[in-house]
């Protein structure tokens, strides 16, 4: 399944609606579609912050399929070169007074999935998560 | 995202239903503001009936915490549904935020 938004247009209700038949229909458990749901809101609010520096319109392609046991998600932008992964890790273990505000989308994504991984192809970012079916 | 408010004396919770992504987040911070500008002395929000949770959320969570703490006053989140609570936990936030019962 692929779903193409636009940064001026993004919406998200048609996202979550297809990731809602999506799990429907290929059965997924709740804690993937959550997961899947999560990660998407992380990548997408930061791609449309970050990613364009012009008011031109801009497609973001979501992929969104089952292989070998996992659910598949790849987000394709057009936006500047960013690896998200490059951030620094988030230590989940400092007080609140002393947390960082940023870098949460990236760790939720990090902590939700199981796999994550980034590449740059033909002037496009493309984040590949994959989260396991079942355990 | 449905809100809905409830003021005893000084102590305002707001309850909210459905999903805190960034435009719940929104909401969530005005809310908070309100709360804040009538004086609230402690400010729940109960998660009880939130679907979803994600930074956005988060940030505001912990922005207004550290406020609030900076004045003497008290902003806690309570009652995370099971769908909350993981992303609490993932993130740190569960065991320094929720009121403990």
């Amino acid at each position: 399944m692929e779903i193409v938004l636009t940064n001026q247009s993004a919406h998200r209700e048609a996202l979550l609606s297809a990731l809602d038949t999506f799990a429907r229909e290929k059965h997924l458990a709740v804690s993937v579609r959550q997961a899947a749901d999560l990660a998407l809101e992380e990548h997408l609010t930061n791609v449309l912050h970050y990613a364009y520096q012009d008011s031109g319109r801009h497609e973001i392609r979501v992929r969104l399929e089952l292989e070998q046991g996992y659910l598949v998600i790849e987000i394709e932008d057009d936006g500047k070169a960013f690896d998200p992964l490059s951030l620094p890790e988030v230590d989940t273990s400092l007080p609140l007074d002393q947390k960082p505000m940023g870098g949460l989308g990236i760790h939720l994504i990090r902590k939700f999935m199981d796999e994550v991984r980034y590449r740059r192809e033909a002037n496009k970012n493309i984040l590949h998560l994959r989260k396991r079916l079942t355990g | 995202m449905e809100i809905q408010k409830t003021v005893t004396g000084d102590s305002h919770e707001i309850l909210l239903s459905g999903r805190i992504d960034g435009e719940g987040a929104n909401r969530l911070e005005e809310e908070i503001l309100k709360a804040i500008r009538a004086g609230a002395g402690s400010i729940y929000v109960n998660l009880s009936g939130a679907t979803f949770l994600c930074s956005a959320g988060l940030r505001v969570l912990l922005q207004y915490w550290r406020q609030m703490k900076n004045t003497q006053k008290t902003l806690l989140a309570t009652r995370p549904s099971p769908e909350v609570d993981s992303v609490l936990g993932t993130s740190g936030f569960r065991e320094l935020i929720v009121e403990k019962i």
